[in-house]
C-alpha cells in the first residue's frame, strides 16, 4: 500500500487513472494557421479533447492524442493534415 | 456562448486518458454531454465499452472527475432511481445521469429503464448505441440492425448470414411511456447534442431520455476518420432520425427532406458488405417506414398544439 | 410502561422499520411478505413513516435502487422472500461485498419447485454465504427488537456489513402475538442517523466506487469482509446489551441456551420451531429426560465457538431441519455446526432431522419423536448416518 492510499473497507478509487494514448498514434494532425478559418470543427468533433482555443486561435495538444485524423477528415478547409509519426 | 465557446471553455471531467478505440465517437459523446453537465453530476457506467476504457478507473484510482461507479449490467437506471432517492431525503440535488451502452439498455437493462420511466424517477439517462456488446467482442444486442455481421450472428464464406430480425426502434419504445422528454442525438450533429442534453437537466418531474446513436469503427469496419462521416450519413440517409418529444408531442430536431440513398451509409461499413441489393433496399424500406412514422406523430403532436 | 400491542410477524417488521426511519426503502410485494410492503406504505399515508418510498417493478430493482441509495449514504430497509430473494441474488450479493449496510428482513419461505408459497428458511439459509449476516428469529416481540438491532449492527463502522432478520412465513408472518414496543424516541436514543464515512457518492468528494480490480485488491477486499464478520459477533453481543439496558430484554446474542447446564442430550434449531421444541425439552425433563435446547440465531458470522462450548456438556444432539442440503442429503445447519464442531474436541453422536419442508407442520408429535431417536441414538453411541425425515408419509411412499 502507498503512503497516501486510504484503507478503505471497500473497492473506491480517488485520484485520476490515465493511459498515456498519446503513445498509440502512428500519425499526428498538423494545423495550418493560415489556411484556417476558426470554425471551431477540430475542437468539437476531437474524441479526445486533444483541441484547444487559445487567445482565438485553435491549437492541437499531442499529450493524448490518438492520431484518428477525425480533425482532418472534418475540417472544412483541409487545414489539417495528417504526418506520419515517427523519429522527429 | 456558442457550442464551440461551451465545448472550449467548459473543464472535461473524464480522464484525458482512457482506451477507447482510435476514432470511437462514444469517447467523444461522453466528453461532450459531461461538459455540459458539469462537475455537480453522479455517474453510471455500466458494463461495455465506456467501463472497459477506464471512465470508472482501476483498481485505486477513479476515470472521471466527477462521483461514478459501475452498476451491474442490468441495473443502472433503478440504482440511479435510488441515488435520487437518497438525495430527496437529504434535500440535495445533483445530476443524476447513466452513460451506457446499448447492451446494459435495450437489453438486460430494458426492465430497469422501463420502471423508471413509469414511476417518474429523476434521472438523465444517456444510451450509447453502438448496435451490440462491442466492448467484449462485438456480439449482437436487440438493437443490432438486421443483416450486420456480429460476432454472434456471423457470416459465411458466401456471404449469407447476419443478424435476422431488424433492431428495436427503442428511443420510439421510451417515448411510448410518455415521459417529459425523450431524443434521438448523434455525434455528428453536436450542437444538437449539446441542446439536448441542456433540455434534459432541465427535467424536473421525471425521467430524461437521450439515446444517441454511434457507429462503431472496430466493431462495424469504418474507418476510423470516418467515424463522423458516417454518423452523419445516418442521419442524412433517415437510418437515424433526430428528433425530440415531450410527453408524447414529437419533434423532428434536423429535418431531413431529401434523404440520400440508404447505399451511402451503408457501402462505408464492412458488417453490412454481404448483403446484397433487396436486403439493402429492406432497410432503406425500414428507415423510410419509421421516419414517415415519426412525421405522422409530428403532424399529430402540431395539430393538437 | 411501553405500549404493549397485538400484531403479526409482518406489522411487528413493518413497526420496527418504521421505528428505525430508513431514509429509503423500495420493496416488491411477494407472499407471505406481502403485508409488510402494505403496512408500510399505510404508515406512509397516515404520516408516521418519513422515508422516500418507492414501489419497484421486481426485486431485483428493489435490491437495486437500495444500492443506489447506500452508496448515496442513505439509511435502507427492505423486506422480500423465497422467489424474490432468488431473484435479487445479482444485486444481493453485491450489497454486501460493496459493504453496504442495508437492513432486510426475509420472510422464509419455500423456494419453487414444487409450487410452494408456505413457510421454511430454504431461501435465505441457500444464500448464507453471499457475505450478508443473517440472524433468525423465534417470534414476533424478536422480529421487532432484531429489526431494530439490525440497523445498529450493519452499520456499525467495524461490521459495514447488510444484515437479514430472517422470520418463518406463515407461522410468525401471519400469525399474531403480544409485543411490546419501545417509544420511537427510545429508539431514536439507540439509533443515531446513518453517516456513510467509508465510501460517498457524491459531488463534493468525488470518487469511483468499484472501478475494475486486478485480483491482488480482489483479496484484498475479501480478507476486509471476512474481518467484518468476524467482529460482528462481538457488536452483535454489544448491541444486545446495550438493547437490554433500553427494554429490559435480551434475546442473548448469537445462540441462546435453553436448559442447556445439565443436559445429557440436546437438539440444535433454528427459527421458529424452536417455540415448540423449547415446550416439548419441558415435557421431556417432566418425564425425567435431561434435554437441553440450543438456538441458533446469528447464522453468519457463524458462532462455532459459542455452538462447540454449548455441545461440550451433552453426550450427543440432533439438529432440526426445515431445509436440505443437497449432496450432502443432510440439513443445512446440520452440516454447519457439524463443521463447528470438528477440531474442537468433541465428538459426540448426531442425527441429522428433515422435517416441516413446504409449510408442513412440525407437530409437537414430531418432534416428540425427534427427541425419542436422539436419545436413542446417543445412548446408543451412534451417529445416525441417514437423515432422519419427520413426516408422516402418504401410503406407499417410503
Amino acid at each position: 500500500m502507498s503512503e497516501n492510499e486510504k484503507d478503505y473497507a471497500g473497492p473506491v478509487g480517488e485520484g485520476l487513472y490515465s493511459v498515456n494514448t498519446g503513445d498509440w498514434r502512428t500519425q499526428f494532425p498538423n494545423l495550418d494557421q493560415q489556411l484556417c478559418i476558426r470554425c471551431g470543427n477540430c475542437l468539437i468533433y476531437c474524441p479526445t479533447n486533444s483541441v484547444r482555443r487559445v487567445d482565438g486561435r485553435f491549437e492541437i495538444d499531442l499529450s493524448f492524442c490518438k492520431g484518428c485524423a477525425i480533425c482532418a477528415e472534418e475540417c472544412p478547409k483541409d487545414a489539417i493534415t495528417m504526418k506520419k509519426e515517427g523519429k522527429r | 456562448m456558442s457550442v464551440v465557446d461551451t465545448l472550449a471553455e467548459r473543464e472535461d471531467m473524464i480522464s484525458p486518458g482512457i482506451s477507447a478505440c482510435i476514432g470511437c465517437n462514444v469517447e467523444l459523446t461522453l466528453r461532450t454531454v459531461m461538459k455540459v453537465l458539469g462537475p455537480n453530476t453522479i455517474l453510471a457506467i455500466p458494463p461495455g465499452c465506456m467501463g472497459g476504457v477506464g471512465v470508472v478507473g482501476w483498481n485505486k484510482r477513479s476515470g472521471s472527475k466527477v462521483p461514478v461507479f459501475f452498476p451491474l449490467l442490468d441495473n443502472t437506471a433503478s440504482m440511479l432511481a435510488g441515488i435520487r432517492l437518497a438525495y430527496d431525503a437529504k434535500g440535495r440535488d445533483a445530476n443524476v445521469v447513466a452513460f451506457a451502452g446499448d447492451g446494459a439498455t435495450v437489453d438486460a437493462g430494458f426492465q430497469a429503464l422501463s420502471g423508471v420511466a413509469e414511476r417518474g424517477d429523476r434521472i438523465i439517462y444517456i444510451c450509447y448505441d453502438n448496435e451490440g456488446y462491442m466492448n467484449t467482442g462485438y456480439q449482437r444486442s436487440s438493437s443490432t440492425s438486421k443483416g450486420s455481421w456480429t460476432s454472434t450472428t456471423p457470416v459465411s464464406k458466401e456471404g449469407r448470414g447476419g443478424k435476422r430480425q431488424n433492431g428495436k426502434d427503442f428511443p420510439m419504445i421510451m417515448a411510448m411511456h410518455d415521459i417529459p422528454y425523450v431524443a434521438t442525438a448523434s455525434p455528428a450533429y453536436i450542437p444538437d447534442l449539446v441542446r439536448k442534453v441542456e433540455e434534459a437537466m432541465k427535467v424536473k418531474e421525471g425521467l430524461a431520455y437521450i439515446h444517441v446513436y454511434n457507429p462503431c469503427p472496430t466493431g462495424w469496419g469504418i474507418k476510423p476518420e470516418e467515424s463522423i462521416m458516417v454518423s452523419r450519413l445516418a442521419v442524412k440517409t433517415r437510418f437515424f432520425p433526430l428528433y425530440e418529444a415531450r410527453n408524447r408531442k414529437f419533434r423532428i430536431t434536423v429535418p431531413v427532406p431529401k434523404p440520400l440513398p440508404v447505399r451511402d451509409f451503408t457501402s462505408r461499413i464492412k458488417k453490412f458488405s454481404h448483403l446484397n441489393e433487396e436486403e439493402i433496399a429492406d432497410l432503406g424500406k425500414l428507415a423510410e417506414e419509421r421516419y414517415l412514422f415519426l412525421e405522422g406523430a409530428c403532424a399529430r403532436s402540431s395539430a393538437d398544439a | 410502561m411501553n405500549e404493549i400491542a397485538v400484531m403479526n410477524g409482518n406489522f411487528a417488521a413493518a413497526t420496527a422499520a418504521r421505528l428505525a426511519r430508513p431514509e429509503v426503502i423500495a420493496a416488491y410485494p411477494i407472499t407471505p411478505q406481502t403485508p409488510v410492503v402494505e403496512y408500510l406504505t399505510q404508515f406512509a399515508a397516515e404520516g408516521t413513516l418519513d422515508s422516500q418510498m418507492t414501489e419497484v417493478e421486481s426485486e431485483h430493482s428493489a435490491m437495486s435502487i437500495l444500492s443506489g441509495a447506500s452508496m448515496a449514504g442513505a439509511r435502507c430497509y427492505t423486506a422480500t422472500s423465497s422467489q424474490g430473494l432468488a431473484l435479487m441474488y445479482e444485486p444481493y450479493f453485491r450489497a454486501s461485498t460493496l459493504r453496504l449496510p442495508i437492513v432486510m428482513n426475509i420472510v422464509n419461505r419455500e423456494m419453487i419447485s414444487p409450487q410452494s408459497v408456505w413457510g421454511g428458511p430454504q431461501d435465505s439459509l441457500t444464500l448464507r454465504d453471499a457475505g450478508w449476516i443473517q440472524i433468525y428469529v423465534e417470534d414476533n416481540q424478536e422480529i421487532l427488537d432484531t429489526t431494530i438491532q439490525a440497523f445498529r449492527i450493519a452499520e456499525d463502522p467495524r461490521v459495514l456489513l447488510p444484515v437479514n432478520v430472517c422470520y418463518d412465513g406463515f407461522y410468525l408472518s401471519h400469525m399474531t402475538e403480544r409485543v411490546e414496543l419501545p417509544t420511537q424516541k427510545q429508539v431514536d436514543g439507540f439509533l443515531p442517523p446513518y453517516e456513510a464515512k467509508h465510501q460517498i457518492l457524491d459531488p463534493r468528494k468525488p470518487m469511483a466506487i468499484d472501478p475494475l480490480t486486478n485480483g491482488y485488491l480482489v483479496m484484498e477486499y475479501r480478507k476486509k469482509h471476512m474481518a467484518a464478520q468476524a467482529a460482528a459477533l462481538g457488536v452483535l453481543a454489544e448491541v444486545d446489551r446495550d438493547y437490554t439496558a433500553l427494554t429490559g430484554r435480551s434475546w442473548k446474542g448469537a445462540i441462546d441456551e435453553y436448559r442447556m447446564d445439565d443436559a445429557e442430550y440436546a437438539v440444535v434449531t433454528l427459527g421458529s420451531v424452536t417455540g415448540a421444541c423449547r415446550e416439548m425439552v419441558d415435557a421431556k425433563r417432566a418425564a425425567g429426560v435431561r434435554m437441553g435446547l440450543v438456538k441458533i440465531r446469528c447464522l453468519r458470522p457463524f458462532p462455532r465457538a459459542a455452538i462447540a462450548a454449548a455441545l461440550s456438556k451433552v453426550k450427543g444432539f440432533g439438529v432440526i431441519d426445515r431445509n436440505v442440503s443437497f449432496g450432502w442429503n443432510h440439513g443445512i445447519i446440520y452440516q454447519e455446526v457439524k463443521a463447528a464442531l470438528y477440531g474442537s474436541g468433541c465428538s459426540l453422536p448426531s442425527i441429522s432431522f428433515i422435517g416441516g419442508l413446504g409449510g408442513e407442520d412440525l407437530t409437537l408429535d414430531l418432534v416428540s419423536q425427534a427427541f425419542d431417536a436422539i436419545v436413542a441414538s446417543v445412548d446408543a453411541g451412534k451417529t445416525v448416518d441417514e437423515a432422519v425425515w419427520l413426516w408422516s408419509p402418504r401410503k406407499g411412499v417410503k
